[in-house]
């Protein structure tokens, strides 16, 4: 077990240093001069010049690779060039923001999936396994950013009750915590309308289990077969699913916070790769490649807790 | 008008006396050479431009929707949104108006020389440091001008007055093709002469008409030396507003200034700047649960949500701003029948339908607006299927030819009007691929991509636009077109204080660039944003320069 840890945590730390050699290279094949687009299109060649010998950005790859690295190794993960400011300060923040909205999705998906699939699931094609069925495959076939703007239209310019965007501040006259409401709803019922499906189907499958027909048949309680006996089995499938969220939840939210202006991680990357902040890209997607790792080490634990099976 | 008057202002008035001036143009020809904007709409028989909407109240905050970007330097500023940030605390030496008219800021008063190449700017006395209450001296407007002007700052002022004030060198290294590099320099130790204590001069090599427009510029604000061209938080200033808080690509914050600004101060207490992201969806969100009071620019997409909400007002105003479709010159459009055939094939007035819900004006493919002021009509080309078509075969293309034109995705109109232009051109066998590039890569290769869309800002004469974007070698010319003919017409047509005589030439210019020229342009877009009813004082500039300190808030 603790062996199995370390060469994860092992494997896990080689993959970063990989992917950071990578993200190095690939930005390099990025048709953007950094120097250019700092000063706009209208600088002079020779004002652009100066700027790039200013910045080192004339030395070879592999000179400000090693140099990037020596910084990032003792924990100086360098400046922003589109914030100017130390990508720490920015990183944190931006991910704090995204891992709070992360948070209180997941802690509303999670629930709100499993009861909705497992409730759908236990009884195949009765009435209410066909309404919770339409509704998830509404959900989640609408785009995000199309149900952002259906909630604005009806929330927000019809009822007028909910902020349309969520800067996280108080300037705008209406508290945070309804800021979060919105973006929350969409990437709830989005991804929660695809979870239910997922946690149905694999629900429907026990179902159809004989261990389930014998279970019924002996007289057992229904409610006692789909806790005692269901449940655990029909939640193995869906379980890396529901983990493989987290990493949605953290690096896929760009549509919601450009939609709701919020300052989150999606959007900090995007903007970042627009304008091609080398810094900021390698630490928002160092970050992005451990919360991956991390769920999957989880992930692994999570089914030896679920499926008495697997060992390793 | 005790002033000596300057010999052009003589001659404008001459001119203007006989009717060959018209009155915006004598305006604008009168304040530029130093007659004080009053007295100037004195002579050409205007009434001075009211500003009130009533009396202006004291208090409140606006709070403006656009980017926050980076602020520390204001001498590179590439766009407009940072110094709408950092004019709340800086000003400009000089300020042009909505009307195309440049008025006296921290400058009290110009001259220029009967040669027009040395200009002498005299300060206002009662300008003082908001921190310190230092005034503001010849010493630091001098500072700032030679700060600009180093091409180690990096700032595009340079551009602006290169030809007026800067030589160019060779710095002795070489490019990877083996060029030798550029640099540039003062013209001389005296360019940029203390006269006194309140008095700077501008020696300039070539005559430049231009110059008070020059200091207007966006990136040409007057800091303080002592914060080594950096603005921040607390940073000394002499506008209206202080920045209190910087949150790059959320948030900044302004609070008025206590002690006495030279313009009488801010109406408001607070300014803000919210930054909410490229999203047009989200403008409108912010602006409909007031989480802010305006926006720096409306998006054409939004703009009928807008009119339904009672609370928002859409401000609007008629520009030179537009896009052009431009070709180099090599195959298939080496051929000027092929660049004409591609004029004859676009429909302009449905691209402006299509792509701006005409809110502006047809463009008529030469690059002279009907807001500018030597515009000549030369007539408007309608679309013509069967002579693009006889064009193309004439000049060896009978199955038409294949092409692909690189845009960009944002703002949406660019995008709509390409593609409203390649179903046009269709019809008359040019079929073209659209390349989109977002806007920052867009901006690295715009010059270098044989055929792009390309979005042009207004600027107030269409002499400055031909001049530097289809003149041999111009800085911006992003079509490598060289004609020596337009050269030399272009370089009469500035000589030329008599609109009527440059009308004329103008007119040849146009026919030349219908006969000739490498762009199709579809329309002249007006520019439009929102603001909440309650806030006052506010006119849309044509620039979308946003100044805090006129507006006030009527609840």
């Amino acid at each position: 077990m603790l062996r199995y840890t370390a060469r994860q945590f092992l494997n896990m730390a080689v993959t970063l240093l990989v992917v950071s050699f990578l993200v190095f290279a690939l930005n390099e094949l990025t048709p953007i001069d950094v120097a250019r687009k700092l000063l706009g299109p209208y600088a002079t060649q020779d004002q652009v010049d100066i700027l790039t010998k200013q910045m080192g950005l004339d030395r070879s790859l592999l000179a400000r690779y090693r140099e990037y690295l020596a910084n990032a190794l003792s924990g100086n993960f360098g400046e922003s060039i589109l914030y100017r400011r130390p990508v720490a300060q920015i990183l944190w923040d931006r991910l704090g923001n995204t891992l709070v909205l992360a948070g209180i999705c997941f802690a509303v998906i999670v629930p709100f999936s499993v009861l909705l699939g497992v409730i759908a699931g236990m009884r195949e094609r009765s009435f209410i396994d066909r309404a919770i069925s339409v509704f998830s495959s509404v959900c989640a076939s609408i785009p995000e950013f199309a149900l952002g703007v259906f909630l604005l239209a009806i929330f927000v310019v019809e009822l007028g009750i909910l902020p349309g965007i969520s800067p996280l501040s108080t300037s705008g006259g209406w508290p945070i915590w309804s800021q979060f409401v919105l973006p929350a709803a969409v990437v709830t019922l989005y991804d929660g309308g695809y979870l239910i499906s997922m946690i149905r189907a694999s629900m429907v499958e026990v179902m159809r289990q004989p261990f389930i027909r014998t279970a019924t048949l002996k007289g057992m309680p229904f409610r006692d077969v789909v806790v005692k006996h269901a449940l655990r089995n029909a939640l193995i499938t869906p379980f890396t699913v529901i983990l493989l969220q987290l990493n949605y939840l953290v690096s896929g939210l760009v549509v919601v916070e450009m939609v709701f202006a919020y300052p989150g991680f999606g959007r900090m990357m995007l903007e970042a790769a627009l304008n091609k902040d080398i810094a900021l890209i390698e630490a928002g997607t160092l970050c992005a490649v451990s919360v991956t790792m991390l769920t999957q080490i989880l992930g692994d634990y999570g089914y030896m807790a679920l499926d008495p099976r697997i060992r390793v | 008008m005790a002033d000596k008057l300057h010999p052009i202002i003589k001659l404008a008035g001459r001119e203007f006396a006989d009717g060959n001036l018209d009155r915006r143009e004598f305006l604008r020809v009168a304040t530029l050479l130093g007659v004080a904007a009053p007295v100037a709409f004195g002579m050409a028989g205007l009434p001075t431009p009211a500003r009130a909407q009533g009396t202006p109240k004291k208090g409140g905050t606006v709070r403006l929707g656009s980017r926050v970007q980076d602020l520390k330097s204001p001498h590179t500023y590439s766009w407009v949104e940072g110094a709408n940030a950092a004019r709340q605390s800086l000003d400009y030496l000089t300020y042009t108006g909505i009307d195309n008219v440049t008025r006296p800021n921290l400058v009290e008063k110009w001259e220029a020389s009967p040669d027009l190449k040395s200009w002498t700017l005299r300060l206002r006395k009662d300008v003082t440091w908001r921190k310190d209450n230092r005034k503001l001296t010849a010493d630091d407007v001098a500072w700032n001008i030679r700060r600009v002007l180093d091409a180690k700052t990096g700032s595009s002022v340079v551009g602006l007055l290169k030809g007026f004030i800067l030589d160019e060198f060779e710095t002795g290294d070489k490019d990877d093709k083996g060029v030798a590099k550029k640099s540039t320099r003062l013209w001389d130790a005296s360019a940029i002469e203390k006269v006194d204590d309140f008095t700077v001069r501008l020696n300039g090599k070539t005559a430049n008409l231009g110059i008070p427009e020059a200091l207007f510029h966006y990136p040409f604000m007057i800091m303080d030396p002592l914060e080594n061209g950096e603005f921040k938080v607390g940073s000394n200033g002499t506008g209206a507003f202080e920045m209190v808080e910087l949150d790059v690509g959320k948030r900044a914050k302004f609070v008025a200034r206590k002690n006495g600004h030279w313009g009488g101060g801010a109406h408001l207490d607070n300014f803000e700047i919210i930054d909410l992201g490229d999203d047009p969806a989200a403008q409108v969100a912010a602006l409909v649960s007031k989480q802010v009071d305006m926006i720096y620019q409306g998006a054409i997409t939004t703009y009928s949500t807008i009119e339904r909400i009672p609370h928002l007002q859409i401000n609007m105003v008629d520009t030179a701003y537009t896009a052009v479709a431009r070709v180099h010159s090599i195959k298939p459009f080496d051929d000027k029948r092929v660049r004409q055939a591609l004029r004859h094939a676009t429909d302009p007035e449905a691209v402006l339908k299509v792509a701006y819900r005409g809110l502006g004006k047809r463009g008529e493919h030469h690059h002279v607006a009907p807001t500018h002021p030597e515009y000549a009509d030369v007539g408007y080309m309608k679309q013509d299927i069967a002579k693009a078509k006889a064009l193309l075969a004439a000049a060896g293309y009978p199955n038409g030819i294949d092409a692909e034109i690189v845009c960009r995705p944002q703002p949406d109109w660019e995008l709509l009007a390409v593609q409203a232009m390649v179903e046009q051109w269709k019809e008359a066998g040019i079929r073209v691929k659209i390349s989109v590039m977002p806007s920052t890569q867009y901006w690295n290769v715009w010059t270098k991509v044989p055929f792009g869309f390309t979005t042009w800002a207004h600027r107030p004469l269409g002499t400055m636009v031909l001049s530097l974007a289809y003149r041999t070698g111009g800085a911006w010319n992003e079509a490598n077109w060289s004609n020596a003919e337009f050269d030399k017409m272009i370089t009469e047509a500035e000589g030329y204080l008599d609109v009527e005589k440059r009308r004329a030439v103008m007119a040849k210019l146009e026919n030349l660039m219908l006969e000739e020229g490498p762009i199709v342009l579809p329309l002249w877009r007006s520019v439009f944003n929102y603001t909440d009813k309650k806030i006052k004082g506010y006119k849309i500039h044509p620039s979308v320069y946003i100044e805090a300190k006129d507006m006030w808030i009527d609840a």
